[in-house]
């Protein structure tokens, strides 16, 4: 916008410049053609010896000899005086005499006003007397003015032309000149959204040391990131050994106090996985693999056969062949894990797993996941504290609680949903949905 | 019993390793995985509890490699990381059970106890012997409703007979398995505890369920023959 008006601004001087010069030159030009007319009129003009003038009615151009043509000659004598047939019907102001030898030229000084240019000589008598005459020529400022007309509008029209082929051609230029910009710019939000790790591709040379720097940022910020994540989780998992070392150095009795240390460190211990959950759930990598979910589950489902082998439990596990999960598989693993492992651990000994999509035309959106047992169930108003986040201390339902707080935040990262019900086994049926996309 | 903790946390181990011998087992201990895995190969261990992160060699490696050599003994993983990535790889590496820092003592003991029983092929803590009732978990020994007062070293001597039914064990792996491997031994001391054993549980001599092979060592009979 700015360039526009600076553009116009000094077009528009230039052509002014352009204007006043050529009325200079134009006014030069017409000078110098009265000069010539007259020259013209005084080689048409005769005296005989009695001082008396005679000027031929077409002193040679065409123009002086046609009325109103808007040139005009005029000639004083000492005894008479003439005046060009142009000059018929047309007033023209009385000329000044000018001494012979001398000229003077008069701009106009209005609007419907003359050139004058008048022109002093002597003319010798056979006698040899001087006699002074003066010849003027006018020209009608119209003329010049018309020419000046012609010549401004043809002036602005190429200027305009100029200004507007230089704006369209600016505007290509910043819109070519910007497209890297607008790429880097893309790209920035496409890291944004995690789709993109960093500043990829081939950019203009002007442009590779913003890239660089760019790159450098985000390396930079990335490794203070994970600095800061490990830092948190080394912090985290190293708080675990001392929580253990204080619980079994607590005195197996069941005082108040060592019941309220009990508590302390159930609390921490509570605050530290569902926090570390939080951490690892918001540093989901976007660039997702398929996960394939039977394998997972029968991954799990082999570890706690292991861990409860001596009690007769059954896992039925049913999903959809081929369902895939596009997400991290630690997340995946952690919410099959923990509903599995309550299943077992409070149901009956039969356990029920099934998964499928949440839309089978599109597989990347999300998939559905559900664990039920024969167990005795969640109590309705057990169920609502069960799935509120961040529930701790006493509110804390016992048993179900730190595998499900866990869940919880990974179904919250997944933008998911968590719904406890009854089965028709007879037990809990959890039933978790997450989404990928 | 015979347990082997790995453990590199020194305050923990010190806790960890009282309360087990407190609760009646032989407790070798070892602050590194390298160490861990020479006493794992060399020492008769029952049951290890291995932490996860070590110094030398990782957890997961030294349960690898025991599993490599053949070691079957039960292994429970003593870990601060709850996710159930690392609770599934640590048992496809060969573990059979794992407990979370910080947990419970009682339930330290109680999954010992409950992996130690399920490698001895029992599901229930209970064990009948003819007239005999062993409760595995309170470690108390009952004949019909009376119970029978067994000091610690018996009890020990009792307990590994009966993980070991109708195996011959030699007084030499009994006494490997109830004491430590820097503890003093006296095979003899064997004998006293046999002997006392057997007095306690049956006093008439009419079950005789230790039998004694000379020269061999001590076999329980599963279905005690009265003679």
């Amino acid at each position: 916008m700015l360039a526009v008006l600076l553009l116009t601004i000094s077009l528009g001087l230039v052509g002014f410049a352009l204007d006043a010069t050529f009325h200079r030159s134009a006014e030069a030009g017409l000078q110098a053609r009265m000069e010539s007319l007259v020259y013209l009129v005084l080689a048409a003009s005769d005296v005989d010896e009695n001082g008396l003038l005679t000027v031929k009615d077409d002193p040679g151009d065409p123009r002086l000899g046609q009325p109103g043509s808007g040139i005009y000659a005029h000639v004083y004598g000492e005894l008479n005086e003439w005046a060009s047939p142009s000059s018929l019907a047309v007033a023209l102001p009385e000329l000044l005499r000018v001494p012979a030898g001398e000229s003077s030229f008069m701009k106009p000084a209005a609007e419907n006003d003359f050139y004058t240019y008048s022109y002093g000589v002597r003319f010798e008598l056979a006698d040899g007397r001087m006699l002074p005459f003066t010849v003027g020529i006018l020209v009608d400022s119209q003329e010049l003015l018309s020419e000046l007309q012609a010549f401004r509008s043809g002036l602005w029209r190429s200027l305009g032309a100029t200004g507007f082929i230089l704006v369209l051609a600016q505007l290509v230029l910043l819109a070519l000149g910007l497209r890297p910009l607008r790429r880097i710019t893309q790209d920035i939000s496409g890291i944004e959204s995690g789709k993109l790790e960093r500043l990829e591709g081939n950019f203009p040379k002007e442009l590779e040391p913003l890239k660089r720097n760019i790159n450098h940022l985000l390396d930079t910020e990335k490794a203070n990131q994970s600095r800061y994540r490990n830092a948190l989780d080394s912090l985290a998992h190293s708080l675990k050994t001392p929580l253990s070392v204080i619980r079994s150095s607590l005195p197996a009795d069941a005082s108040p106090k060592t019941a309220a240390m009990e508590n302390a460190v159930d609390d921490m211990q509570h605050m530290i996985a569902t926090r570390l959950q939080r951490a690892a759930a918001s540093t989901r990598s976007s660039i997702a693999t398929a996960v394939d979910v039977k394998t997972q589950v029968e991954r799990l489902v082999q570890s706690l056969k292991r861990v409860y082998s001596q009690e007769l439990i059954n896992i039925d596990v049913m999903i959809e062949p081929g369902l895939a999960f596009y997400g991290e598989q630690r997340d995946l693993l952690e919410v099959a894990g923990n509903l599995l492992d309550n299943a077992c651990k409070y149901g009956g000994g039969q356990v029920r797993l099934s998964a499928g999509a949440s839309d089978p035309a599109d597989p990347r959106i999300g998939i559905n996941l559900q664990v039920e047992d024969n167990g005795p169930g969640i109590a309705k108003d057990a169920r609502e504290l069960l799935l509120q986040r961040g529930v701790r201390g006493d509110e804390r339902v016992e048993g179900h609680g730190l595998g499900l707080a866990i869940v919880l935040e990974v179904v919250s990262a997944y933008n998911g949903e968590i719904t406890i019900k009854q089965s028709d086994m007879g037990g809990a049926l959890v039933s978790v949905s997450l989404q990928t996309r | 019993m015979r347990i082997l903790l790995v453990e590199d946390d020194t305050g923990l181990q010190t806790s960890l390793a009282e309360i087990l011998r407190e609760a009646g087992y032989a407790v070798d201990v070892s602050s590194d995985g390298i160490e861990g895995l020479f006493f794992g190969e060399e020492y008769p261990v029952d049951l290890a509890i291995i932490d996860l992160g070590l110094p030398g060699l990782p957890g997961l490696d030294l349960i690898r490699k025991l599993r490599a050599q053949e070691r079957q003994f039960p292994i429970m993983i003593l870990t601060a990381r709850s996710e159930w990535q690392d609770k599934v790889e640590g048992l496809e590496a060969g573990a059979d059970d794992y407990l979370t820092k910080p947990f419970h003592p009682e339930e330290l003991k109680a999954r010992v106890g409950a992996l130690l029983r399920r490698s001895a092929g029992h599901a229930q803590p209970l064990i009948e012997l003819g007239p005999l009732k062993i409760d595995l978990v309170s470690q108390r020994v009952f004949n019909g409703e009376d119970e029978i007062e067994l000091t610690t070293y018996e009890y020990k001597v009792f307990e590994y007979l009966l993980m070991h039914p109708d195996e011959v064990v030699t007084k030499t792996v009994l006494s490997e398995h109830i004491y430590e491997e820097d503890a003093d031994r006296d095979s003899n001391v064997i004998e006293v505890f046999v002997g006392r054993l057997r007095k306690k549980i049956d006093p008439q001599g009419v079950m005789n369920p230790i039998e004694t092979l000379r020269g061999r060592g001590y076999r329980l009979n599963k279905q005690p023959q009265s003679t």
